[in-house]
């Protein structure tokens, strides 16, 4: 009897009644406030998905952590803001800089402010509701599974990056995310609408702190017709942090996603990054450099879907692991019948520095149109190389040093595609204060 | 000539895969000096400059190497590096990822226990592309990803003039290069060639040898050297073949 109450109320620590009180107290606008009630209801009918049934969960059984425990996050959490700016890790000149404590959204800097508006969810008024009011739960459909629904249902510390056509935004758009709240369930949005031949950079950094948290965060990028959009999340994440990630792309004409997911922390990072090439002269690239140590668990499932003509994909997935990490890659090319003179490429492989360290990888691709340009795809998993680490060592160069070389030139090469340079000098120094912990 | 020897190897046996390569090998090189050793293919010369080096694939089963004075087979290959050895090698690995420019920087730093500050690592690696003619953008590429033979040699004798060994064996060197760039890289040798050093050429072929000038002469047949002599050594293996060693060594074995 006892357990049966226990768990009921344990069950509505997420439920619809939680997510309803939400929403009254974040005064949702009424966009979200309809994707709420949608998504909390979804929540409640959905089952956790099932990897026996459902291929991208193969190699993750969600079942086994305690989900429905968790809190969401619901209450005034904000810190003094002059101590968040102070300790909130940025560096470098940015367009704009969004800074969020456990999903409430305490600074929105923008400098460079033509053509570039950067607002809060939360508040929104004008044009930015608007916008958040056609295009919130476009991309990312709460109906996709538990945990899109319960990121609706749960959905907190949104916000939108909206560039006006012909604008080019030189410096990036800075959006940085802590989670310090222990044993919380925290679901972010970041929407990106962008007009007709703009170009933009949105750097998403992740943070949390050593408690256990879930965190499902929801990428929804629109590009305008010729618009160009980099995203790059940091996935800067704490040890016991589970991270459920979903960002999809739909594409105009001539439009492009870059989109790259550097992975340094996390005891689970699973991805699930979807573009689908509707826009004829498109084109999706997707990059991911991950750093395993550990029990680190770190899982993405991609699909890259040419529907219209002349579209172009290319993929680049590489990960280092050491400990008992392991990493986990399912991917989807699909061709479709319209997709005439398509070039896809995908590329995925494993580091394998430890003997227990695991990599599954399973690139697929689907063809259904005879008439296109390229189609690759290619996966490896391997020690590092005996030969070269021979090599360095005749060089004078210790052991230990010619591997973290070569780990360095394993993941560089993923960095040395993300396009700008400061953003790539970034990423690196993520990379290289990450193999600090390789052992 | 000075007494103290740079490189002893002394009854030097070496296996890979159970197979016994070198049988019993002999050679002392003082500083200022350069020995060629010549020899079939499978004689051993390649093996000669791995297990040298500390290739971890041989097996050293009995003899001993000397440098400096300092034991070498205990050393791991890193170690020896420092201690001053350097193998050019005739297949040398690409490595894509990481550009000649750091991969010098990080060998010349570990090569002087310090780490090197970027200015003056810069003068070096200027002033040493401007002694071997090596183009300017050339450190900016990946290791010998996508190299030709001769830039392939011509980086490992960028990567010698970096590291300024007491004692370089070239192995090959000469392999795929056609009479321009042997000659380039020969004129990189000569440069880089000091009182202080020692050289051993590993070769097949008596080409290298007429354009980087060895005082010693050895052929190596079936692991072990069979006869030493002067320059004129290697033009009578040109004119005449290792025919008459083969059979000789054949005989005894």
């Amino acid at each position: 009897m006892t357990s049966t109450i226990v768990q009921e109320e344990r069950a509505t620590r997420l439920g619809m009644r939680a997510s309803a009180a939400l929403g009254e107290q974040l005064a949702d606008l009424p966009a979200v406030a309809k994707l709420r009630a949608e998504g909390a209801a979804l929540a409640a009918a959905l089952s956790w998905p099932d990897g026996r049934r459902e291929r991208p969960w193969k190699y993750l059984d969600v079942t086994k952590y305690d989900l429905e425990g968790l809190t969401p996050a619901i209450g005034a959490v904000t810190r003094d803001l002059v101590e968040v700016r102070r300790s909130c890790p940025v560096t470098g000149e940015q367009a704009a800089l969004v800074v969020a404590q456990n999903s409430e959204i305490a600074i929105v800097e923008v400098s460079e402010a033509v053509g570039l508006s950067v607002a809060a969810f939360e508040g929104a008024t004008g044009t930015a509701a608007a916008t958040i009011a056609k295009h919130l739960g476009s991309r990312v459909a709460p109906e996709r599974n538990r945990f899109t629904a319960l990121h609706y249902a749960f959905l907190r510390g949104g916000v939108l990056v909206e560039v006006a056509a012909n604008t080019d935004v030189r410096l990036p758009v800075r959006i940085v995310r802590g989670f310090v709240s222990p044993d919380q369930f925290a679901a972010p949005h970041t929407l990106i609408v962008t007009g007709a031949n703009s170009r933009v950079t949105v750097i998403e950094d992740f943070h949390s702190s050593d408690g256990e948290l879930t965190v499902v965060p929801a990428i929804e990028i629109v590009p305008g017709p010729g618009a160009e959009v980099r995203y790059v999340a940091i996935h800067h994440w704490g040890e016991k942090t589970r991270v459920f990630l979903e960002q999809r792309t739909v594409t105009e004409r001539d439009s492009a996603i870059i989109a790259a997911h550097i992975v340094a922390g996390g005891a689970v990072v699973k991805g699930h990054l979807e573009s689908s090439l509707q826009g004829r002269g498109s084109s999706s690239e997707l990059f991911s450099a991950a750093i395993g140590t550990d029990r680190q668990h770190s899982d993405f499932y991609t699909v890259q879907d040419h529907v219209a003509p002349d579209t172009r994909s290319d993929l680049l997935f590489k990960a280092a692991l050491s400990g008992k990490s392991k990493a986990v890659y399912y991917g989807l090319t699909r061709v479709g019948l319209g997709a005439k003179n398509a070039d896809a490429n995908q590329v995925n492989r494993t580091l394998l520095l430890s003997r227990e360290a695991k990599a599954d990888s399973d690139p697929v691709l689907e063809i259904l149109t005879s008439d296109v340009r390229r189609v690759s795809h290619g996966a490896a998993a391997g020690p590092v190389d005996q030969e070269q680490l021979y090599y360095l060592q005749t060089r004078a160069i210790p052991l230990k040093e010619a591997q973290a070389l070569l780990v360095r030139a394993f993941l560089g090469q993923v960095i040395g595609r993300i396009p700008g340079e400061a953003v790539q000098d970034e990423l690196t120094d993520v990379i290289e204060e990450r193999m600090a912990r390789l052992r | 000539m000075n007494k103290t020897p740079l490189l002893e190897i002394n009854g030097l046996h070496a296996s890979i895969a159970n197979k016994e390569i070198l049988r019993g090998l002999t050679l002392t090189i003082y500083p200022g000096e350069v020995h060629a050793i010549m020899g079939p293919n499978g004689s051993g010369k390649s093996t000669l400059a791995n297990v040298l080096m500390g290739n971890p694939n041989y097996v050293v089963t009995a003899g001993g190497a000397k440098l400096l004075g300092q034991s070498l087979l205990e050393l791991k290959p890193d170690e020896r590096a420092r201690l001053g050895l350097f193998l050019a090698f005739q297949y040398p690995v690409a490595i894509p990822g990481v550009t000649l420019v750091n991969f010098l920087r990080q060998a010349v730093s570990a090569k002087q226990g310090r780490d090197v500050p970027i200015r003056e690592f810069r003068q070096l690696l200027d002033q040493q592309m401007n002694l071997l003619k090596v183009d300017r953008d050339f450190a900016r590429r990946y290791v010998n990803d996508g190299f030709s033979g001769g830039e392939k040699k011509r980086a490992e004798m960028l990567q010698m003039a970096m590291l300024q060994p007491r004692m370089a064996v070239l192995d090959e060197t000469d392999s795929g290069l056609d009479i321009d760039a042997l000659r380039t890289v020969a004129e990189g040798v000569n440069t880089l060639m000091n009182p202080e050093m020692g050289l051993l050429l590993i070769t097949h072929y008596q080409r290298l040898l007429n354009y980087v000038r060895p005082q010693f002469v050895h052929v190596l047949v079936g692991g072990r050297i069979v006869k030493s002599g002067g320059p004129e050594l290697a033009e009578e293996l040109e004119a005449n073949g290792y025919d008459a060693y083969e059979a000789a060594a054949a005989a005894t074995a």
